[in-house]
Formats: C-alpha cells, structure tokens, sequence
C-alpha cells in the first residue's frame, strides 16, 4: 500500500495549479503537434529539450508526458478527418474512421476515438500504476549481462519490427550505433571518431540527430513531393447530439475494453510499440463481429476506430514500464524520454522508483489528469483541431524547419550544430525517400553507449569469458525471446502489409 | 517556380505503389546501400587506430566499433545485393506526401541552400533576421505567394520567438546588430 500513497502524494504535487498548466500546456501541444501531419510527438520533445532547461525536472516531465500522451489524441484526428491516405502507424484507423467520417459520420467516429482513448489510456494507467513498482523490485536481481541481454534484444526487435523491410531496419539501427560510436569513451576516455572536430569530442547530440531525422528530413522529404493544392478535410456535423448515439455506445465499450487489454501488454514488450497493438486489435474485432457486421468492416465499422484506438493509448503507457523501470527505450519517442530524463541527471531503471519516487509519481499522476484534460480538449474543440489542419502546407513545414533550427541552435548557441542537423536532415531525407525507418537509428543511437556499457563492465566482471553472458537464467530466455518475438513480428508485419493492400482480403 | 503551377500530374497509381522514374530510383537506393557498406568498412578500418590505455585488461575501446563496422559492412552487402536483384524499397508514405510525382529535386536543394545560409549568417545579422529569411525562404520555395507576406509572417515570428526564448525565458539568442539594446529582446 506504500505506492498507493506515493501515487496519492503525486496527485498532490500534478493537482498544484502550476503544474496542472503544465500538464494542460503539455496536452495541448502535444495534440497540436500530432494532428499537424509531419511532426509527431518525439520531434517535438527532441525540440523543447533545450528550451526548457529553465524549468524543474518534474514540470518538463509533466509536460513531456502530456506532449506523449496528446500526440496519441491528435493523431487519430488527422487520420479521420483528412482525405489522404496517412502513414503506417494510423493506417488502421483511417481504414474505418475515414470512411465514417465520409458517410457524414465523422463526429462519431472522433468520439469514439477520444473516449475509447480515454477509457484505455486510463485503464492502462492503473495497470502501470501497480505493474511498474512490481517489475522494478525484480529488476533490481537483475545483472550485467542480463542488462546486456535486454539491450541486445530490444536492439533486434526494434531494428527488424519498426519499418517494412527488415534489413533497411537493421542498417538505420547500425547508422544509429555508429552515431552513438562518436565522441569520447566514457571508460578509457579515449576520442572515437571524431574527425579531430572538437565540437564531436562530447559526442553528437542525440537532439540535433532526433530532430534533423525527424524534422528536416520530412521537410525535404515532402518537400521533394508535395501534394498540391489545399488539404481536404472531411467536414464533421456539429452539436454534441451527433457524437454517438445509444448503438455506437453499445458497439464500442467491448472494443474499448479489449483494445486496453491487448495495447498495454504489447507496448511492454518490445516489439514494434503501438503500431503492432493497433493492428492486433483490429484484427481481434474484425473476427469478433457477427456476420451482419463483418460486411462492414473496409465501410466504415465503428469497432474498427473503438478498438485500435484504445489498442494504440494503452500501449503508449505499455511502453513507460520498461522505460521507467529498466531504462529501456522500445520507440523512438521512449528514447527521447530517456535523454530528457538524463538531460535532468535522471537515470530511469530500477532505481528510479527508489531514488526518484516524488518525480515517478507525479509523471504517473499527471497521465490520470492528462487524460481527463485530453477527453475535454478533443471532444468539444474539435472544430479548432480542424483549423490547424488547414494551416497552408509551405508555411507548416517552413516554420518544422525553422523551430528545427532554433532547436539545435539553442544547446549550445553553436552554427556547427545547425550544419549538423542539415547534414541529419540529408540523411534522413535519403531514408525515407528509399524506405528505411528513421526511429531505429534514434534508438541505436541512445541504446548503443549504454549497451556498450553493460557488456564491457560484464566482461570486467568475468574477467573475459565471454560464456558468462549467458549463465543467468533471465539472460538465456532473453536470447530465447529473441527467436519467438522475431518470428511472431514478422508474420503480423505479413499480415498487415496485407491488411494495407486489401482491406477486405483479410480474415 | 511557375513551372510547378503548370506541371501536369501523371495518373495516380495508388494500386500499385511503384514510383515512376524507376531505373534513376534504383541507381539513387544503390548509392545509399554502398555509402552504407563503405562507412562499414571505414570504421572496420579506422578501428584499429582508436588508442588502448594499458590499463584495460578485457574489453577496450576497440571491440564495439568492430562490432558495429561488421554490422554496417554486413547489411551494406545485403542490401545491395537485394536492390541489385530488384528489391527496391517502399517510400515513406504521409499524408502530405502525393505518390504519383516525380521528385522535385531543385526543392529540396533550394530548402537545403536556405538552411545552409541560415547556419551562416546567424552570428552576422543575428537570430531573429537569420530566422526571418530561412522562414521566408523556406516557404517561398515550397510555394507561398505572396512572397512578402511569407517574409512578414517569419519577421513575426522570428521577433515573437526572440522575445518568449530569448527575453523572457532568458536563451541567449544573439539579437544581432540591428536589433542591439533592445531591451525586452535580450534576456
């Protein structure tokens, strides 16, 4: 019961007026930013890194989880309400909520989306509220080699799962570990590859490449192939009489209910984060349906919205247990956290609940409140949200590129960092003109250095045999996982690379 | 830039997915596959050369960059070898992102040329100028009209910017000459 009164105290320090408009700040951007296409929630906290070393580390977490958070609300608004095909990670729910939205019933479909959200992203919350302390205590037995073990495995997952093409996922992890390689060695002090520049001796910074990757490379990316023309927004009826009615209610509370189940396991393990979840879960409803309404599914079915949806927010908070308890990042945007974390001298892992509970708490704390301030921003203001979508296209990513700049500007009011982020922003645009994922590279990049770390120090330990990396039961059904989680990635990237070319040809 | 307003699309060809100007996209995704496989021996090479303290008895500072010059050299192999034989990889697609044109490539240098002068004149005419002509610039290019109110929505912004980071929040943004003493533009 002591976590139950540490949450309680972290409800005390988010209810304080300051940091509940941290909280409502956080939020608000972060459903800007994830209804604005081109931006998503890991540039924008790359981007605010630097610009809030002025604050105390609990309200840049406060607001960093609600940034988190948001992107996760805004993002199913662009993908139901603008009338071009989206990227991958919401392609499930334009599948469903693009066709409601075009049978005028829109409205419907965002509510069912932003309650779905939050009974999902609430129900997940107290999952994490008692699964996190819980893994934290076992993860204090755990070792070096363990450490390494996990290290390597979120490496493989993530490397193969996030992205179409498995290679192309492992080259832009490497690119990333290489870019982790620069700098000085944190154990003999020695300089690698830094091309004898001094500004690369502390190593390049995982802000510049974040946000060049991320920012940058999309400008140019769409820049080299824009769309023409105004966006096409889809209109949405207005009055709260048409959100739902009774029968989309009594449709959607199941999908909601097993969206959260099947979302918050997902996004604790590492396997592709959210993206995986939302597909599972469509898929689960699509099966589920009775036969009258399976034919709806590809037309417009509500449960197609409902259950990825609440899929995609449990899995958002999924993601934070390994975060928070073992320090390891399984996405990209869970890797920025990390190094906001670090920026602030904290070290997430399984001493954080032990050294740290006032701040862990409070973050915690604030994804509760989050949640009910996301329910009230998203469903009456949704006639707002449609205006940022209109913002005209050359002016939204002339100004990604110029808050880009400012960025890498700010850390240490450096050109040599704003020539770094176009180089970045070259490579990135070289990606994801060829295919290759960009959020592998970020987290090799963060992931790379630690793992070095923990597999020097465990060959200290052993003294260089190299067989005591594999002695502890936890590190061999680590290495173990790696198979099966491989193998099980893979045929749900088959199926919904399907899913993507026919909608109806799945069963 | 009229040429832009004038371009006549090609059919869109959503079913396929395949982009139009195939054999200069696989000559680009090769490039991409051997730099990759390059830097991979590089660091395979240069490795050797990063200096072992005496001190270490296991595991130096040498290991992990085999490792990671392994891996890039591996996958640089692989994937050309995959492109080579036509597995050609599937854009990134977005929702600004039209998949039936052909890359504007004079775009994405004039973005890249308005970042690099950026970079340069920051410490010369100061942020919020600097800030001003990338914004402008960026978004003349990707097709604003007028051009003088794309100019004053980035001098707006540039100042506004300045003011909240640099004066308020207290980020040492140079103000520049222009804008010296000042006062609510400095921290």
């Amino acid at each position: 019961m002591d976590d139950f009164q540490a949450l309680m105290d972290g409800f005390a320090t988010v209810m304080h007026p300051v940091f509940l408009l941290y909280a409502l700040f956080g939020v608000f951007i972060g459903t800007a930013v994830g209804v604005l296409p081109g931006i998503g929630p890991a540039m924008t906290i790359a981007l605010l890194l630097p610009l809030t070393y002025s604050l105390e580390p609990t309200a840049a977490i406060i607001v960093f989880a609600g940034i988190y958070y948001g992107g996760m609300y805004g993002g199913s608004t662009t993908s139901i309400l603008l009338n071009t095909p989206g990227e991958s990670a919401s392609i499930v729910t334009a599948l469903e909520g693009n066709k409601m939205a075009r049978a005028g019933r829109g409205a419907a479909a965002l509510a069912t989306a932003a309650i779905g959200s939050f009974v999902a992203g609430t129900l997940a919350t107290v999952a994490l509220t008692f699964v996190a302390p819980f893994v934290a205590r076992m993860a204090v037995q755990l070792g070096e080699p363990d450490y390494f073990a996990l290290m390597v495995v979120a490496f493989i997952t993530v490397g193969a799962l996030l992205g179409s093409s498995v290679p192309r996922g492992l080259a832009s992890l490497a690119l990333g570990l290489f870019l982790g390689l620069v700098g000085t060695d944190t154990l003999t002090g020695q300089q690698r590859f830094t091309f004898g520049v001094p500004n690369l001796a502390d190593g390049i910074d995982v802000v510049v490449v974040a946000v060049g990757l991320f920012a940058v490379g999309e400008a140019l990316y769409v820049g080299s192939r824009m769309r023409h023309g105004p966006p096409e927004i889809i209109p949405v009826e207005k009055g709260w009489r048409s959100w739902m009615k009774r029968d989309d209610w009594r449709r959607s509370w199941k999908p909601w209910l097993r969206g959260a189940a099947v979302g918050f396991p997902v996004g604790t393990i590492p396997a592709g984060g959210a993206d995986v979840a939302t597909f599972l879960s469509y898929a689960a409803e699509r099966r589920l349906a009775g036969k009258e309404r399976r034919g709806q599914f590809g037309r417009g079915a509500i449960e197609g919205v409902a259950g990825p949806e609440a899929a995609n927010n449990a899995a958002a908070s999924g993601v934070l247990v390994p975060l928070l308890t073992l320090g390891l990042p399984t996405t990209a945007t869970a890797a920025i956290i990390l190094v906001a974390f670090q920026s602030y001298a904290i070290q997430p892992g399984p001493l954080l609940m032990v050294n740290e509970p006032a701040l862990v708490w409070a973050l915690v704390a604030s994804l509760y409140v989050g949640n009910v301030m996301l329910l009230v921003l998203n469903l009456p203001l949704v006639g707002m949200w449609v205006r940022v979508l209109q913002i005209p296209r050359h002016y939204l990513y002339a100004g990604i590129l110029l808050f880009g700049a400012l960025g890498s500007f700010a850390l240490n009011f450096s050109p040599v960092d704003v020539l770094l982020l176009v180089l970045v922003g070259l490579a990135g645009f070289m990606m994801r003109r060829y295919g290759y994922p960009v959020a592998p590279m970020v987290v090799g990049m963060i992931l790379g250095p630690m793992a070095e770390d923990r597999l020097r120090r465990s060959l200290a330990i052993s003294q260089g045999d190299l067989s005591y990396l594999v002695t502890s039961p936890f590190a061999v059904l680590a290495y173990a996982a790696i198979v099966v989680v491989l193998v099980l990635g893979v045929w749900l990237r088959r199926r919904e690379r399907a899913l993507e070319v026919s909608p109806a040809g799945v069963r | 830039m009229s040429g832009r307003a004038t371009r006549e699309r090609p059919p869109a060809e959503h079913a396929t997915g395949e982009q139009p100007p195939a054999a200069q996209h696989r000559r680009g995704e090769l490039v991409l596959a051997v730099t990759i496989g390059a830097l991979g021996v590089y660091v395979l090479l240069t490795a050797g050369s990063i200096v072992v303290p005496g001190s270490t008895n296991t595991l130096g500072p040498r290991a992990f960059p085999y490792l990671v010059g392994a891996l890039l050299a591996a996958i640089g192999v692989v994937l050309t070898v995959l492109v080579l034989r036509g597995g050609a990889g599937q854009a990134e697609e977005g929702e600004d992102v039209d998949p039936a044109v052909r890359t504007d490539w004079r775009t994405v240098v004039l973005l890249l040329a308005a970042l690099v002068v950026h970079v340069f004149v920051i410490n010369v005419i100061g942020w919020p100028p600097a800030a001003a002509l990338l914004f402008a610039s960026a978004a003349v290019v990707l097709g604003a009209r007028p051009w003088w109110r794309a100019a004053l929505i980035g001098l707006v912004l540039g100042l506004t910017i300045q003011a909240v980071f640099g004066g308020a929040l207290g980020l040492s943004l140079p103000a520049g000459p222009l804008l010296e003493g000042v006062p609510f533009l400095r921290g």
